[in-house]
């Protein structure tokens, strides 16, 4: 799940639970998955590293990209 | 010299008529004179140099054969289309210009006319050399710029907001030097979740329009080959320079490229002053290379900032609803209590027991089906399975205590209802109320809303 829609179901869940007015057992779900929406985006935020391909066009047109190495991105 | 192919050779020796030479010394009138080589170069070379208007010349042409002698000075041909004018560029002038001739390239330069008399030639003594245009390149610049803001090219409401969370960036820059560097230098510091698609250019030179526009037309084209998304956005950027330097940014072509990609274009071109028309046609300009990339992405310091933030909201909102449901439960159960005799409670607790234990089991039986359903994704997922069986674990003893406090509601689902007035005290006695009073009565399910239609006595 990308960093922005678990951000965003986290924020709705909050908001959600902020509100009140729920019986007691769906706060609880929506708890659960509001910490397990906020574990997934702290360990993307702490785990990503920056990808950084080069866009290379082949005989015919075609597209492919290649990795590049973090360390010299203009080796690779 | 083809017009004069017609006339004898030595026609230019005649003294008659209106011949120029011959104005100039009225003794020639008398008779041939014959003169050396040496003296009419001389004649030709002081009558050029008495001349104003060579002594101070702006030519325009085309550079034609180029040598440069052992001296270090730079012979060449400006020629247009009907003539060709010989030119020199003296070593010391070379080192000053910072421009040097080229064959082919158009150029205006600027000298004194005089003549070479060991061989006769008359010649451009260079002093000045540009590029054709350049001295009137802030004019055209203004000419190129009204006209594309007259199409719309550059409005306001052309340009597109950002899109807040890019997953894959474009970036079109030259892969040497310190732009590429710089940029995924912050990319990599502020928000490495994002992913690069780097499509080399040229970003100097007569080349570089062509290879902007097809460095940005493979990012408009490419697309994942997994999840079939292109880029979210592109930079295009370029270090600092000179006008000239810049001027790639300005080719109209790259412009209207920029100005019709079909995604937000961010342009960071490292300068102070001169703004260029692809920064005009831009969705958004940046003041630099390492400033555009940080505008296009969210700050990870931030992001962590308000997960924080986010977390103790939960936290919060979870204790307020249980504390909330407690205290509603609690004041319900001490009513009941208040009504009923103490062995019916202790009957009421008993069935409670036996319903927390179903609810019990039910529990753990759906936490076993998760548990289950969670081992089979459990190659893919191993993290989040550790993780959710420990929270459902502590889960499970909060479910477990919530239930022990819903007591009171068993005895609802038996078929009692608690009546209270409207200020929440309990209704006890038929004999305190009037016909007409309001009432509020809870049930297993919800609550109605009440009023007394008749007051009957204990006996009835």
């Amino acid at each position: 799940m990308p960093f922005d829609a678990a951000l965003a179901e986290l924020q709705s869940v909050v908001g959600r639970l902020e509100a009140g007015g729920l019986p007691l057992e769906a706060s609880i779900v929506l708890y659960e998955r509001g910490v397990a929406l906020h574990d997934h985006c702290a360990r993307l935020l702490g785990d990503a590293e920056l990808r950084v391909q080069r866009l290379l066009e082949q005989a015919g047109g075609a597209l492919r990209t290649i990795d590049l190495a973090p360390d010299d991105p203009t080796e690779g | 010299m083809s017009e004069r192919d017609d006339r004898p050779w030595n026609a230019w020796l005649e003294p008659a008529g209106s011949d120029e030479l011959g104005a100039v010394e009225p003794d020639a009138r008398i008779g041939p004179r014959i003169r050396t080589v040496a003296e009419l170069t001389r004649l030709v070379r002081e009558r050029l140099r008495a001349a104003p208007d060579l002594r101070d010349v702006w030519v325009e042409g085309e550079i034609g054969q180029v040598s440069v002698s052992a001296a270090g000075h730079c012979y060449f041909t400006l020629k247009d289309e009907r003539a060709q004018l010989r030119c020199v560029v003296f070593r010391e002038e070379r080192q000053r210009i910072a421009f040097e001739p080229q064959t082919g390239l158009r150029v205006v330069v600027h000298g004194r006319i005089d003549v070479f008399e060991q061989q006769g030639h008359y010649q451009l003594y260079v002093d000045a050399l540009q590029p054709a245009g350049f001295g009137d390149l802030a004019l055209r610049l203004e000419a190129m710029k009204a006209r594309l803001a007259a199409e719309g090219l550059f409005d306001a409401a052309r340009k597109r907001p950002l899109p807040p969370w890019p997953r894959v960036i474009g970036l079109a820059t030259s892969e040497t030097g310190a732009v590429l560097h710089d940029i995924l230098h912050v990319l990599r510091r502020r928000w490495p979740l994002v992913r690069v698609v780097f499509s080399p250019c040229l970003v100097q030179g007569d080349t570089a329009p062509a290879t902007i526009l097809g460095a940005l037309h493979r990012l408009a084209r490419w697309t994942d080959a997994d999840t079939g998304r292109g880029v979210d956005l592109v930079i295009l950027a370029r270090g600092g320079g000179s006008l000239e330097d810049l001027w790639p940014f300005n080719d109209e072509r790259v412009v209207r490229a920029v100005a019709a990609f079909p995604r937000p274009v961010v342009v960071g071109v490292g300068h102070e002053t001169d703004v260029t028309l692809v920064e005009f046609a831009a969705d958004v300009r940046a003041a630099t290379p390492s400033v555009a990339a940080e505008l296009t992405v969210p700050s990870r310091d931030e992001q962590r900032a308000g997960l924080r933030s986010l977390r103790g909201q939960l936290d919060t909102a979870i204790g307020r609803a249980v504390g909330t449901q407690r205290g509603v439960l609690d004041g319900e159960r001490r009513a009941l209590e208040g009504l009923r005799p103490s062995a019916v409670l202790v009957q009421e607790r008993e069935r409670v027991g036996l319903l927390l234990d179903r609810a019990a089991r039910a529990v753990a039986g759906r936490l076993a089906a998760d548990r289950a359903l969670l081992a089979r994704r459990g190659d893919r997922l191993p993290l989040l399975v550790e993780g959710r069986l420990v929270r459902a674990r502590t889960d499970l003893h909060a479910a477990t205590g919530s239930l022990a406090a819903l007591s009171p509601y068993a005895t609802l689902e038996r078929g009692y209802a608690i009546v209270r007035r409207p200020d929440g005290a309990i209704a006890r006695d038929a004999a305190d109320h009037a016909p007409g009073d309001p009432l509020e009565v809870r049930l297993a399910q919800g609550g109605l809303d009440v009023r007394v239609e008749r007051v009957r006595d204990s006996a009835s």
